[in-house]
């Protein structure tokens, strides 16, 4: 799990977009760890929501990640 | 029958839980609120009082009414937040351009859903709609009340947020129109802690499903509507709250063909009721509809004479497959030609009725029109016993389709728009499930069959070599 | 414990997991079922319609439950849902549904606390002179139009939606109070074409529609917007990104790609669609989603944009009368708007609702050949003759 977040950040730090849709960060883990499942990216990935390193960035009809801090602000 | 709830349900009762008192509650009379102006002019808007049906803008000016007279302290957001909703609608009808702006990134800590950002574009004009988001609150199955529970929801919103409300929402959770950034939280914790009571949906999660009023008061309910959508709603939380899918996904729970929540319109996985053995049949009830003794179709068409009933016009002439007939005064059904298509059963209630080995249709793909167009949700499982904890619609179609989804889906891709650009071929790969004829209106027209290496005898290598030894170049 | 009056409630801002509840799930369906509904649940035998908006369910073991059903509306303030609370606590020993088209149902188990009950309804009205619980929507009548939310709260709405679905409910009032249709006539309405309101399989769809493409605010749309993300957000690739003159970083649109759905709007206020007169109001029509003789169908085009008139929008229910007058005197019994229309011929459907048809109601999308007539089989309307007067085969 630490180095799947691990992966995460680095997808999410290297990303020229602020914010960017579940299967791109999935498939930005995978180039490193191509065996990681869907679902444990996912349970990564909330992990790190809780942990306030990453955030959610909703249109309302779909959602995207984004790096705490990074592009727009968020507004808890 | 009874059920338990998946966790033991505190009791709610209003007079514990109430924030406002009887007098404050009470604190206008009919006669103010005749008299009553808000504090702009909003003559468009007035023009919506008259008519029969019930206005909308009479509704909101008692409630901008009674914020008035409330005490200060006793409303957590802007006293003027009714008023100022009408003061802006009507610069919209006016102008004929809303004045609402998205705002991405409110929500509550931790979950990806459920509260929509929302702010005016005019917030020196109206401030108190400077913030304007939304809540969805997952409704309970088919949307019965105490009204305990009202009441409490009531105290709640107006308490922290406008006093505004949807009943319901299109996908079927209250929805609390407009409150500010600071008070979503502390409404998450009271809903949460006080009213155990959780979010719905929004954004690229599972929304918040819905189901018909099914066994409660309908006596074609095939399966438990309600039960299904409860166990299925807890289930899935994780997949409700924190988004990981590439765009939204519906289930909806029918009942019967009659789809009373248009899960086949609206729904990626549209679970719809049915039979597989024999309509239930009570010849006696029939002749008491050839003789006119009931009234046929429940008396939905009092409003007008349509004559006599015809039971040959208006039901075996009707049938889409012609599967019935009246013989020596006995509706005969040969139930095996019978698509269950609910029109005769719709029209003799207390003759017909469904069979009583029940199950679910399941159908996959419904979408809204965005982008490639409107599609229907596509017949993929014809029939499956449907019983609680529903294991084997978990494990063997909803989990599969997911993976599936989440795996091969393009970011906003609904599952009808991956069917459609993967093909039913690979559905029936994830599903591991055999073709039937029943998942197509007719088989294809063209026959471009773009057959796999695998499905040709002997493969699609070939030697030149071997080829060049029968054929000179 | 009660609600909490504390500003902030249970919620401490410093340690936002602290006691944090997650994953509740809605409450349990059962504990808000009447005791006639607990009793009876999945035993029910047969119901019928007593009057429009009067149901009674007869249950195996003997029981009745009376159901009265009122028009809602959608956005309803606290104050209308206590209203409700107390007639549901007078009548209905605290209990009351609501259905999935925004309608209200009272439910009681005598046909004396039925009487009772309606005529306290009916008696209720607002200030200003509107029904607040109609009582209807059953049966082969009109129902509650279902809709999206508009101005009150929507930032891509191409119309507004209370308003209107309060106009044509007016309008139609009759219709909700009867059952004289030959069907059940559903009307839903959405305030652009994104569809909340999933209105495409309705008989009758109201459809506030964009006509012009978004303008770009290039003054401030690289400072208030991420580009990456804005060019994302469409479906239809149709946005770029662009310098200006000046050298400020922003987007351009190609406009013939544009359809008008607003979702760069969600990611970026820079690039605003509304429009006083390009929006408009779509009519669509003969949509279902019963499964009833015919399988559910989509609904089809009929008027492609009306002025947005707001408050009344005269257009949009003098076109729905239309449809509806000539369905309720040409259809069989039985037949919705759309089996309607596939009988007669969507010729004769304009021919006797009286509405033009025009070039917009031709699909020019993609699969628009499948809705091409390819048969010799027709009728002769006067839109036919038209055409072989153009072409000068007649007179």
């Amino acid at each position: 799990m630490e180095d799947i977040k691990k992966a995460i950040l680095e997808f999410a730090e290297n990303n020229k977009k602020s914010k960017f849709y579940f299967a791109d960060m999935e498939k930005g883990v995978r180039k490193v760890m191509p065996d990681v499942k869907a679902r444990e990216v996912k349970k990564a990935a909330t992990s790190l929501i809780n942990e306030e390193k990453l955030i959610y960035y909703s249109t309302g009809s779909s959602t995207m990640y984004g790096l705490k801090g990074r592009g727009q602000t968020e507004d808890y | 029958m009874a059920f338990e709830p998946r966790e033991e349900q505190k009791e709610l009762k209003y007079k514990e839980l109430r924030i406002y008192s009887d007098e404050e509650l009470n604190n206008y009379t009919e006669e103010e609120l005749k008299g009553f102006k808000i504090k702009h002019e909003i003559p468009v808007c007035e023009e919506l009082e008259k008519g029969p049906w019930p206005s909308f803008v009479a509704d909101a000016k008692r409630e901008a009414l009674h914020r008035r007279k409330l005490a200060d302290d006793r409303m957590m957001i802007e006293r003027d937040v009714v008023e100022d909703l009408l003061g802006q609608l009507e610069i919209s009808f006016k102008e004929g351009e809303t004045h609402w702006k998205h705002g991405g990134i409110v929500g509550v800590f931790g979950y990806g859903g459920g509260v929509i950002g929302r702010y005016s574009d005019l917030p020196d004009k109206f401030p108190s709609i400077a913030h304007f988001h939304t809540m969805r609150v997952n409704q309970p199955a088919s949307k019965f009340y105490s009204s305990d529970y009202l009441r409490s929801i009531c105290d709640l919103w107006e308490y922290r947020g406008s006093g505004m409300m949807n009943m319901h929402g299109s996908t079927g959770d209250i929805i609390f129109l407009g409150t500010f950034t600071e008070q979503l939280e502390p409404i998450f914790y009271e809903l949460g802690h006080v009213l155990q009571q959780d979010l719905g949906g929004s954004g690229s999660n599972l929304r918040t499903p819905s189901c018909c009023i099914g066994r409660a008061r309908c006596e074609w309910a095939c399966y438990d509507t309600q039960d299904m959508c409860y166990e299925l709603t807890h289930y899935y939380q994780d997949e409700l709250h924190r988004p990981a899918f590439p765009y939204k996904f519906k289930f909806k729970f029918d009942g019967c063909p009659n789809c009373c929540v248009a899960s086949i319109a609206r729904a990626d996985m549209s679970f719809i009721g049915t039979w597989r053995d024999k309509i239930q049949v009570d010849q006696k009830a029939v002749k008491a509809y050839t003789g006119g003794e009931i009234k046929p179709n429940a008396g939905a068409h009092a409003g007008k004479d349509w004559g006599a009933f015809d039971i040959q016009k208006e039901v075996i002439d009707l049938c889409p497959t012609r599967c019935m007939r009246m013989e020596d005064g006995r509706l005969e059904i040969n139930d095996a030609e019978c698509n269950r298509c609910m029109h005769c059963i719709n029209v003799m209630p207390q003759a017909l009725r469904p069979g009583k080995d029940t199950g679910v249709s399941i159908l996959l793909g419904a979408k809204a029109p965005i982008l490639e167009g409107a599609q229907m949700s596509l017949l993929t499982i014809p029939f499956m016993k449907v019983e609680p904890p529903y294991d084997n619609v978990k494990e063997n179609v909803i989990e599969p389709v997911w993976d599936w989804w989440m795996e091969e889906g393009k970011n906003r891709e609904r599952l009808g728009e991956l069917i459609q650009r993967q093909g039913i071929q690979k559905l029936l790969e994830v599903l591991n499930i055999p073709p039937m004829p029943q998942m197509v209106k007719e088989p294809r027209s063209n026959p471009y069959i773009f057959w796999k290496e695998e499905d040709v005898p002997g493969g699609f290598k070939r030697s030149i070599e071997d080829y060049r030894s029968r054929h000179a170049r | 414990m009660a609600l909490s009056t504390e500003r902030l409630g249970l919620y401490n801002p410093n340690k936002p997991m602290e006691n944090r509840l997650t994953d509740l799930g809605p409450r349990h369906f059962w504990q808000y079922f009447p005791p006639i509904i607990q009793k009876n649940y999945g035993k029910w035998k047969y119901h019928e319609i007593l009057e429009p908006g009067i149901l009674v369910h007869v249950a195996e073991s003997g029981d009745k439950v009376f159901t009265v059903r009122c028009g809602g509306c959608r956005f309803m303030t606290v104050e209308h849902v206590r209203e409700i609370c107390d007639i549901a606590d007078k009548h209905c020993d605290g209990y009351v549904r609501f259905t999935t088209r925004n309608n209200i149902e009272f439910m009681v188990d005598s046909q004396n606390k039925m009487e009772a009950l309606k005529k306290d309804l009916n008696s209720r009205k607002h200030v200003s002179g509107s029904y607040k619980f109609p009582i209807g929507g059953t049966g082969a009548g009109l129902t509650n139009i279902v809709h999206t939310q508009g101005y009150i709260h929507c930032h891509t709405p191409a119309t507004d939606a209370s308003s209107m679905v309060k106009a044509v409910l007016d309008e139609l009032f009759d219709y909700f109070q009867g059952m004289t249709f030959p069907a059940q006539v559903r009307i839903s309405m959405a305030c652009c074409l994104n569809m909340c309101g999933a209105v495409h399989c309705s008989d009758i769809a109201l459809l506030g529609y964009h006509r012009k493409p978004p303008i770009v605010d290039n003054e401030v749309l690289d400072k208030v917007c991420e580009i990456p993300l804005v060019i994302a957000a469409c479906p239809t690739a149709a946005i770029s990104p662009t310098k200006t003159e000046d050298g400020k970083k922003s987007v351009k649109i190609k406009e013939e790609r544009c359809m008008f759905c607003g979702n760069c709007y969600t990611m970026c206020m820079a690039v605003p669609l509304a429009d006083k007169v390009g929006d408009c109001v779509t009519i669509m029509a003969g949509g279902k989603v019963s499964n009833r003789i015919s399988p559910p169908k989509f609904s089809k085009v009929v008027v492609p944009g009306l002025p947005n008139n707001f408050p009344r929008y005269p257009e949009v229910c003098q076109s729905v009368k239309q449809i509806l007058e000539a369905y309720a005197a040409d259809a069989n019994k039985y037949e919705r708007i759309g089996d309607w229309a596939e009988r007669i011929g969507w010729e004769r459907f304009f021919e006797k609702t009286g509405l033009p048809f025009t070039e917009h109601l031709i699909d020019d999308y993609r699969l628009a050949y499948d809705t091409y007539r390819t048969s010799s089989q027709f009728k002769y309307t006067e839109a036919s003759w038209n055409v072989s007067r153009a072409v000068g085969g007649i007179e």
